[in-house]
């Protein structure tokens, strides 16, 4: 392990946060809001901090190669300390009474989990709400290329699959490959993001509203400028093109860009995606029908409009909400639960277990079943053509018991600290798959602002894992890792 | 006319003595002396001790001035240098050979042009693929080939005891069928002698019957004659060669439910990953407890294609007493041939024998449609060309003068293909599809005024 090529690298990204910062000072400035001081106090100190790691830990003999652990470490601690200094503008402008509120929020931003500790939205500054948002746009293009090029090459957690699976952009070394993988996805994310912020301002929305708004669809982050998130414009256009784009920000990158690049036929071909389809598509249905004979929405379309809407928030781990499920039937609300678990495509910047982990294991399951029929059988868990590795097969088990077992822990930890357990539970579901809103008192009308400071840093340490494939985050806690 | 053939293998032993019989100057490649003088002691052809790949035999033996050149050692890399090599001494020659390997068979385009300019690829695994298919499209059948492109059938049926058509003179088969349908009895076989028959012969409890129809109206026949019986799903492949891989690729759809049986783990893992629906079992196709554990009583056909005969033979007597509807067994040796159908194997097929019969169509162009044996090889079925001074134009077929033992099956007019009746009346220019015995085919010249050419 050489610190100074991870410090060296984490220099170089915090100066990169700092200059983003500029962005949502730029809103402050032409709102002249109370975030000016704030936002250029972090501007100064986030790169003042960056540029000085960046130029002490500078290799002086240019030997820029990376292993494996040195790429697990700048990972973990990279995402740590962007939240950190993302925490700045919400701490240098008085936002929360305490630093952990701080923290909580920046790295909620920067995981696009949602969840927030924010009382009243609308009070705070423009530029400060802006930034909030940027995190998830950040985020969102950190973890495009953390899953589709950085993971796949640390071979975490079975992301190895799409080094051979996926065609066209995955490098199999991490430099130089990397750098053309990730201008190449950045280039898709930002297309998305133009498109839908245009669609959103023919929508009625604002400049500001429709860029913010569009950084919690494209991440599927799910902070909101409005107290009643995206409810508070009251327009079915709005809602169905953020749908539409959700579910878009839910399927692997990569598939994008064999689209653009005029190969559609890629997307129908791809067995995550085409389990992603049918499952999303039978819930909103169910829940489509389940609602509309059980509350008072007018018409079956209006009914749609809003289960469609959920769904998709909730499938894709965005978070944004039109309407409190927690009254809905019962049907519905475990259905929704169910998502949680899901989450969106493997490749995507939704969080979740992802399908693709959950469809490989029902095979493996089912090859169980049908090894007790015939004992003597030989046979693979395929996806599409392709045979998955029995290695690759175990890092997903491996994962989806620590997924689950992080998922235990942690909502214990937090109903210990005198939340009840329904909401504890849901707040850590919400917090690992990277979700935002649960269940109970941290439901869509919620937020996680009353959770115990214990709590809210055990939820925290959940965002991390739930982002970062769990395994990145657990190896570098291991002893054996900082051994030489 | 002069042949090559490199290899006095099985497949080279027995295409030289049927080209040699037909007085063809046939020159065969070996390099080893024993199956050389295998060939010169019971064979009229010239032999030459060395390598097939080797120019200086080739040019000893004569490839400048040979016509046909046929490479069917059991070495695919052999048959492509000999090949490559004929092709640089004689350019226009014509070029078959024999290649079974897959990574070369899917490249086949690259063989057939450049600097080989093979005419022909022989892959006999692929063709017993084919006829295994073909036999489980009619599970009753004994035999069945294919002529005109697919559209004609002759297809062997041992007869039924309840079957209509026992005890029916042959005039009288369509009167009993229904005009609708043509058909010709091409052969029978009886106490296990091949019949040609003519219109006033019988048909008799126990015969097997060839019926010569056209392609669609198969099924409808067949359930006339009360032959045709439930299609084959449930299918079991012992053995995961070459064979069993590409048959089991074959059904490997919702049409069929097939496992495969092979006794190496890596093999089966191998077959695992590149098959989709097909059960792969990792076992042996003589293991009672791993056939009864797959249920193999209840299976409609068990096809075994391990490369060993003897193994292949048991683990289909086995599921046959274990309660299997069909089997089909594969063998190399020809002496087993005879064998088979006696100890209650209902079908066989042989790689070598199916290279045989393609390579002796190919190079016979034209002339004999198909080098179809039945029974073995006391019959062929063969193509002439109907010419106008022939005895046999403008008069209908039942006052032909046509030897005993000779049918007219089906015939092509223009792009029409018919079946006639005794009463059709033949044109001049139609393409006759004719079966005879082997002993017969001179008579035939005779009758058709027009010596049967082969080439």
């Amino acid at each position: 392990m050489r610190w100074k090529i991870v410090l060296h690298t984490i220099g170089a990204l915090t100066l990169c946060v700092g200059l983003t910062m500029l962005f949502p000072l730029a809103f402050s400035l032409y709102y002249q809001d109370a975030g000016i001081m704030p936002l250029l106090k972090s501007f100064g100190f986030t790169c003042i901090s960056g540029i000085a790691m960046f130029l002490i830990f500078r290799d002086r003999e240019g030997n820029k190669g990376l292993s494996h652990r040195e790429g697990m470490a700048i990972v973990a601690l990279g995402w740590v300390i962007a939240g950190f200094f993302g925490s700045l503008p919400f701490y240098f402008g008085d936002i929360f009474t305490n630093y952990v509120d701080c923290f909580f929020e920046s790295l909620s931003g920067f995981t696009t989990t949602g969840a927030s500790v924010m009382m009243d939205i609308e009070k705070n500054a423009k530029g400060i709400l802006f930034w909030r948002s940027l995190t998830h746009w950040l985020g969102g293009m950190g973890i495009i290329v953390l899953s589709l090029a950085i993971l796949p090459f640390l071979g975490v957690g079975g992301m190895q699959l799409y080094k051979a699976e996926v065609p066209g952009p995955v490098p199999d070394k991490l430099k130089p490959r990397i750098k053309d993988t990730a201008m190449v996805l950045w280039k898709v994310y930002l297309l998305f993001s133009a498109i839908e912020a245009v669609l959103l301002m023919l929508g009625g929305m604002d400049f500001f509203d429709s860029l913010c708004h569009t950084f919690g669809t494209l991440a599927t982050g799910g902070f909101s400028t409005k107290n009643s998130s995206v409810a508070y414009f009251q327009s079915a256009y709005i809602d169905y093109v953020i749908t539409f784009f959700m579910l878009v920000a839910a399927v692997n990158f990569s598939l994008h860009y064999q689209m653009i690049k005029g190969r559609p036929l890629l997307l129908w071909k791809d067995p995550e995606f085409r389990f992603f389809g049918v499952i999303t598509l039978v819930i909103m249905v169910i829940i489509t029908v389940s609602v509309y004979s059980a509350t008072n929405y007018e018409s079956i379309e209006e009914s749609f409009r809003y289960t469609s809407f959920q769904v998709a928030s909730i499938i894709s781990t965005t978070g944004y909400a039109t309407a409190d499920y927690e009254i809905w039937p019962a049907v519905a609300q475990g259905l929704l639960l169910f998502c949680m678990f899901l989450g969106g495509c493997a490749g995507s910047t939704s969080g979740g277990m992802k399908h693709l982990r959950i469809m490989l294991l029902l095979k493996q399951a089912y090859q169980e079943v049908f090894r007790i029929i015939h004992p003597r059988s030989v046979n693979r868990v395929k996806l599409g053509k392709t045979v998955v590795k029995p290695k690759t097969m175990n890092d997903i088990l491996g994962f989806f018991v620590l997924w689950l077992a992080l998922f235990v822990i942690c909502g214990l930890v937090v109903s210990a600290t005198g939340v009840d357990v329904v909401s504890s539970f849901a707040a850590s579901l919400a917090c690992i798959g990277n979700i935002g809103p649960g269940i109970g008192s941290v439901g869509p009308t919620e937020n996680y602002a009353h959770i115990p400071e214990l709590g809210k840093w055990a939820l925290i340490f959940c965002m991390l894992l739930g982002r970062l494939e769990i395994y990145t985050v657990i190896v570098i806690c291991v002893p054996e890792f900082w051994r030489k | 006319m002069r042949v090559i053939i490199v290899g006095a293998g099985e497949v080279g032993f027995n295409v030289a003595r049927r080209l040699s019989g037909e007085n063809k100057d046939v020159v065969v490649i070996d390099m080893d002396p024993k199956a050389l003088s295998k060939v010169s002691d019971s064979l009229d052809v010239q032999t030459i001790q060395g390598s097939g790949s080797s120019p200086e035999i080739l040019e000893e033996a004569g490839v400048r001035e040979a016509d046909i050149f046929l490479a069917v050692t059991d070495k695919d890399e052999i048959n492509l240098i000999a090949t490559f090599l004929a092709n640089k001494l004689k350019s226009d020659i014509i070029k078959l050979a024999r290649i079974r390997k897959e990574d070369y068979t899917k490249f086949s385009d690259m063989f057939s042009e450049g600097d080989l300019k093979i005419d022909t690829i022989i892959n006999p695994d692929e063709e017993v693929v084919d006829s295994i298919l073909r036999i489980m499209s009619v599970p009753g059948s004994v035999e069945i080939n294919d002529f005109v492109g697919g559209k004609v059938r002759l297809i062997g049926v041992k007869l039924p005891a309840e079957s209509p058509l026992e005890g029916v003179q042959l005039m009288k088969v369509r009167e009993q069928l229904g005009e609708d349908i043509d058909v010709v009895i091409a052969a029978l076989v009886r106490d296990d002698q091949l019949i040609i028959p003519g219109g006033l012969d019988t048909i008799e409890r126990g015969d097997i019957v060839y019926f010569t129809c056209m392609r669609d109206q198969q099924n409808e026949l067949l359930k006339r004659a009360g032959i045709l019986s439930d299609p084959i799903k449930k299918v079991l492949i012992v053995g995961g060669g070459n064979v069993g891989s590409l048959l089991a690729r074959a059904l490997d759809n919702k049409k069929f439910h097939t496992r495969l049986i092979d006794s190496d783990a890596d093999r089966c893992a191998h077959l695992s990953e590149t098959l989709d629906r097909v059960i792969v079992l990792n076992g042996d196709g003589t293991d009672q407890d791993l056939l009864n554990e797959e249920n193999v009583g209840d299976l409609d056909m068990v096809i075994s294609v391990t490369g060993d005969e003897e193994m292949n033979i048991l683990s289909c007597l086995l599921a046959k007493n274990l309660g299997a509807r069909k089997t089909i067994t594969r063998i190399n040796k020809f002496a087993y041939i005879p064998l088979i159908q006696p100890i209650g194997i209902d079908h066989l097929v042989c790689p070598r024998l199916s290279a045989i019969n393609s390579i002796l169509h190919f190079v016979r162009q034209g002339k004999v449609i198909s080098a179809v044996s039945i029974k073995g090889e006391e019959a062929e079925a063969l193509e002439a060309i109907a010419q106008e001074k022939s005895d046999i134009v403008g008069k209908p077929i039942m006052e032909m003068n046509l030897p005993k033992g000779t049918l007219i099956l089906c015939f092509q007019r223009g792009d029409d293909v018919i079946i006639p009746t005794g009463l059709t009346v033949i044109e001049p220019n139609d393409r006759l599809l004719i079966i005879s015995t082997h002993k017969n085919i001179p008579k035939i010249e005779k009758a058709l005024t027009t010596k049967l050419e082969f080439y």
